[in-house]
């Protein structure tokens, strides 16, 4: 099992000295788990410990590389547990004993296929030399013929003179399998000469593993182990056991990459090839050698191989650009959607079905899905238009025709505005819908709606000028009207170690808060924030969209509202739009402590940490960057990053509250063990830590989601997690909050602590 | 120092369930180890795989199939002809022309076709409907009155209209039920506790867990099969432990792979042999994956996937 920076922090001396060049031991400790940095470069680590450490932070895998391809490296047998490392390889046999026109035409064949599918180069990576005539100027001739491809080279051959023939003729990116129990003293010989990877194969697994000791006593460790048995069933038996073997029972001498060679096992039968092909791809081949590629077998290979090896917890994407469909031109109408792969296969695929030309624009939203991604202001107007700059789309599209999908027809003003001489046309909610709409082209009238809105626009458009803040105030922000209200905040004491509940329900996914924001109508947002406070929140998150267009104005009018209304309750500002943080912050009332800025995290929206520092904020730090981190070492790194950057900026650490994404269980049951550890690690590090606790109950019945909530709050906060975003109105989760409270001996007992 | 495999069968073990009657009769289920691992244990029962016919049949147009059926005019002359192909272990009847939304078959139409299948063939009968929720429910109920002793399996039973399928097929005709999710684990063993809440006896069920054919989403699928059968075996989790069955061919037929013209994709070459890859490649991806049984379409991908199985347990 591969050592985890975290386990090499359990074994360090954690004085944070700084001796070693690092700021602390943990991330010393980082850096010895990459390989960056030695061991002996801290000198308090006992010699007990790093023993230990040499002898565990090998790899269960080793990751052999040969030229610019990586085999091996896999932590995991189960993709769900964590993600698999590097993709299998495909190989085209090629052998001595076929004349010379079968050869020239496999390998014209095999560079037929090469194309490119969601971002990824799809081709026949290796030709595989096969040696049965052991006439060492007849191979090298056949080596020779497969290294003019520019492929990497796999040498089946186990005779000595011809393998250093062959190698003679040919550059390193290289596999010689050629090492058997028979010859592997000389072939190793061989291989390491020529500094080349060398493949060992076996009549069976027994003499098989005895073969790769011998050789990694010798000191060779450069290998890859040739599977393929007699038949499919042996050598599905061999590429199991050998990676069972490595991951699960941590006997690294099998921990080598494998070769599954097909050509043996499916002679003749192209359809068995891609059967047994695709099975291998999920049953841990590393390099799968076929008797051929024909692009009907490449199809569903390499489309089955980027599912298998698609990480888990980052989506698939595809490229931003214009797909032009049904032979679309520049006079096509356009459609918007997002880069997620599979909303892009299935817009594409109803838009084709429509037969109509149609130039489908993806645009980048960080491969979420269209709701998703607008919740999280990673598709707005915005992001839009970048798109439409960077790919230059209005000089190559003269049809002014765009489509936005459905579900976003929110944005629909936000858009046009951004791109003014596009007629923006809200088109269906759901794909399937998307034939019938382009075939009865639907969009028609919107668009001739919109063209003639842009025409009134335009002859009555005068320059807009940026107001200053104050400005803004003064001008549209309404005056505030202060209501009496029966139960009021009650005030809180930032120096208190009580947990903190940050109520959530003020969040414009809500349609009711949408709409009452949009028009400036205080009473449901001031309605929301009562119930929340009478519960007991101890600060109110107020969610006022992306707000691209006026988000300071909102902002400040939202500020304003809750505070003069409810005795300066603190806030945790929440929006995509930073100035509209910073606006808030400007009316801000600090009485009961300090804004919180919800939220930054450790990839595009590390600039938080800046604005919060700038303003003397808190700040809730999501130990992510692009998607769910893969484990706690990735997460501890995240929190170092932010950490660091903070303290930097002159933060206080108590004032960044680490957040380290709670994970909902219908879907990643076995991840929840790991977020309640992370809190731990904040917890030991002395950081404050928060986060949207009842992610974790998402999707489970309603009577069923109080009941998980409060499980894990209490096992929260036995981790030592400070505060939570909740929501206050529920029962169960706030009793079991103060409940925790005094058992943590924050809150002195009585009879009547729930109700305080 | 010579090198000893660890192997071990699981505790737990997949229901062995029978589909039909008399020596026609199939048995899927039954192992306790995850599928092709022979190295572990022996396999009780090797996967099955299933021919579809359905009544739009005559709109596909692949040379393999319009040939195989050539001359058929009713589901009875090609499901006597399906029942012929190598390999196919049961017939799969798909009603999709039901679908209120389309053409709107009678349901007294589709039991007429479904009858008279039943009387020409002896191999197991799978029944599938028109993904209309209401419809399946009616039409389910009608054929499994009409085909009653036949043992039939009925796919399937959603989550909004479990309780009308369950009782009207697995409850008053004691035929068997599927199961149906979408990559969702937790609702996979949802379902089966309500079938069984309805007292559908747990061999009664047997569950699609979902399919997408490669390269189009089948992430979700593969994963979903590896923690269903991992659960189902490493943690003995009675809910899950119902065999699988992978609705393969009417996924793999739609995508652009096997449908675009060679004119417009030349590169691409033969379009019946790229649809036959697909199907290839998706069935073995779902049997190698946990399906206990596989339901496809086009005789040559049949044959194959029949000998791949042959080769592997």
């Amino acid at each position: 099992m591969a050592l985890k920076g975290l386990d090499i922090f359990k074994l360090s001396p954690k004085k944070n000295c700084k001796e070693c060049g690092s700021p602390t031991c943990m991330a010393f400790c980082m850096k010895v788990a990459q390989g960056a940095v030695e061991i002996d470069k801290c000198p308090y680590f006992s010699d007990e410990a790093k023993a230990m450490l040499n002898e565990q932070t090998a790899p269960a895998m080793k990751t052999i590389s040969v030229g610019e391809h990586k085999l091996g490296g896999e932590t995991v047998l189960f993709r769900h547990e964590k993600t698999l490392v590097n993709k299998n390889l495909f190989a085209v046999s090629v052998c001595t004993c076929m004349d010379e026109a079968t050869v020239d035409a496999k390998l014209a064949d095999m560079a037929k296929v090469d194309y490119e599918r969601i971002g990824e180069r799809m081709y026949v990576e290796f030709v595989q030399v096969a040696n049965t005539q052991n006439d060492p100027a007849v191979y090298a001739n056949l080596v020779k013929k497969a290294a003019a491809t520019g492929r990497s080279l796999i040498l089946e051959c186990w005779d000595v003179e011809c393998a250093k023939a062959a190698l003679a003729v040919c550059g390193k990116d290289v596999i010689l399998d050629g090492a058997t129990p028979e010859n592997w003293e000389a072939m190793n010989a061989v291989a390491t000469e020529a500094g080349v990877t060398l493949g060992v194969w076996a009549e069976n697994i027994s003499d098989l593993y005895d073969t790769v000791k011998k050789l990694e006593e010798k000191g060779n460790k450069n290998l890859v182990v040739d599977v393929t048995g007699k038949t499919a069933k042996e050598t599905l038996a061999n590429a199991v056991l050998v990676r069972r073997t490595a991951i699960k029972d941590g006997d690294r001498s099998f921990g080598y990459p494998s070769i599954v060679n097909l050509a043996k096992l499916a002679k003749g039968d192209a359809h068995l090839q891609t059967a047994y092909a695709s099975m291998f791809t999920e049953k841990y081949a590393s390099i799968i050698v076929m008797s051929g590629m024909s692009y009907a077998q490449a199809l569903p290979l390499y489309g089955l191989r980027q599912n298998i090896y698609t990480d888990p917890q980052k989506p698939m994407k595809v490229e931003a650009k214009i797909y032009p469909l049904n032979g679309a031109d520049e006079n096509s109408p356009c459609c918007l959607t997002v880069d997620f792969a599979l909303t892009y296969f299935l817009v594409s695929g109803e838009l084709e079905r429509s037969n109509q030309p149609v130039n489908l624009i993806i645009t980048d939203a960080s491969g979420m899905s269209v709701l998703t991604a607008w919740a999280a202001g990673k598709f707005s107007s915005t992001t839009v238009k970048k798109t439409f700059e960077e790919l230059d789309i209005a000089n190559k599209i003269k049809n002014r025709t765009l489509i936005i999908p459905g579900k976003v027809a929110v944005m629909k003003g936000e858009i046009q505005e951004k791109l003014p001489e596009w007629n923006v046309v809200v088109g269906p909610l759901e794909a399937v819908q998307l034939p019938k709409y382009m075939k009865d082209k639907e969009y028609e009238a919107a668009a001739k709606a919109a063209a003639a809105e842009n025409a009134a626009k335009a002859t009555t458009a005068v320059e807009v000028k940026e107001l200053s803040f104050d400005e803004l105030l003064a001008t549209k922000v309404p005056a505030i009207e202060v209501k009496e209200w029966d139960a009021q905040y009650k005030g809180y004491n930032p120096e208190s170690s009580t947990f903190v509940t940050i109520g959530e329900r003020i969040h414009c996914i809500a349609p009711s808060i949408r709409k009452a924001m949009d028009e400036r109508d205080p009473e449901p947002i001031l309605q929301r924030a009562y119930e929340q406070i009478k519960a007991g929140a101890t600060y109110l998150d107020v969610n006022i969209g992306p707000a691209e267009k006026d988000g300071p104005e909102r902002m400040m009018w939202a500020v304003k509202l809750l505070q003069e209304n409810f005795n300066n309750v603190p806030l945790a500002l929440d929006t995509a739009n930073m100035k509209a943080i910073e606006a808030g912050i400007k009316v801000y009332n600090r009485t009961n402590g300090k804004p919180i800025v919800n939220s930054a995290d450790a990839g595009s929206r590390i600039g938080y940490i800046d604005l919060a520092a700038a303003n003397d904020a808190i700040c809730i730090a999501l130990c992510s960057a692009d998607g769910i981190a893969k484990d706690n070492e990735e997460r501890m790194m995240h929190c170092d990053n932010m950490l660091e950057r903070g303290l930097s900026l002159g933060m206080d650490a108590t004032d960044l509250w680490f957040d380290p994404l709670f994970l909902v269980v219908k879907g990643m049951q076995d991840k929840q063990m790991e977020v309640l550890e992370a809190i731990k690690m904040f917890s030991e590090k002395g950081l404050k830590s928060t986060g949207g606790l009842s992610n974790n109950s998402n999707g489970a019945p309603k009577d069923v989601r109080p009941i998980m909530d409060s499980a894990l709050v209490a096992m929260c906060m036995m981790q030592g997690l400070t505060s939570a975003i909740v929501n206050p109105n529920d029962r169960r989760l706030m009793e079991t909050i103060k409940s925790c409270d005094i058992f943590k001996n924050h809150v002195l007992y009585s009879d009547s602590y729930l109700d305080l | 120092m010579s090198f000893v495999p660890k192997t071990a069968p699981f505790s737990g073990k997949i229901n062995a369930v029978t589909l039909g009657t008399g020596d026609k009769a199939i048995t899927i289920g039954g192992q306790n180890v995850l599928p092709f691992y022979t190295f572990d244990a022996a396999i009780e029962n090797a996967p099955k795989i299933g021919i579809e016919i359905s009544d739009t049949a005559d709109q596909w147009d692949v040379a393999g199939l319009t040939e195989l059926y050539a001359g058929c005019t009713t589901m009875a002359e090609r499901a006597a002809k399906a029942e012929t192909v190598e390999g196919a272990d049961f017939i799969c009847l798909v009603f999709e022309s039901a679908d209120p939304n389309g053409d709107n078959r009678p349901v007294a139409d589709c039991v007429a076709d479904a009858k008279a299948v039943a009387e020409v063939v002896t191999k197991p009968i799978v029944v599938m409907g028109c993904k209309h929720l209401e419809k399946d429910a009616e039409l389910f109920g009608a054929i499994a009155e009409a085909l009653a002793g036949k043992n039939v399996l009925f796919m399937s039973a959603k989550n909004e209209n479990y309780k009308t399928v369950g009782a009207s097929v697995a409850l008053a005709n004691n035929q068997k039920v599927g199961a149906e999710t979408a990559d969702d684990i937790n609702l996979a063993k949802q379902l089966n506790i309500m079938l069984k809440g309805l007292n559908v006896p747990a061999e009664s069920i047997v569950m699609n867990i979902g399919c997408a054919a490669v390269g189009y989403g089948y992430e979700y699928v593969a994963s979903t099969l590896d923690r269903v059968r991992l659960a189902a075996l490493a943690q003995s989790d009675a809910d899950l432990q119902m065999p699988i069955i992978a609705t393969v061919s009417a996924d793999t037929w739609a995508v652009k792979e096997s449908t675009a013209s060679e004119e417009d994709e030349p590169a691409w070459g033969n379009r019946e042999e790229r649809g036959i890859d697909m199907e290839v490649s998706t069935a073995a991806a779902n049997l190698t994956g946990g399906a206990d049984a596989v339901i496809m379409r086009h005789p040559v991908a049949i044959a194959t996937i029949k000998k791949f199985i042959a080769e592997l347990v």
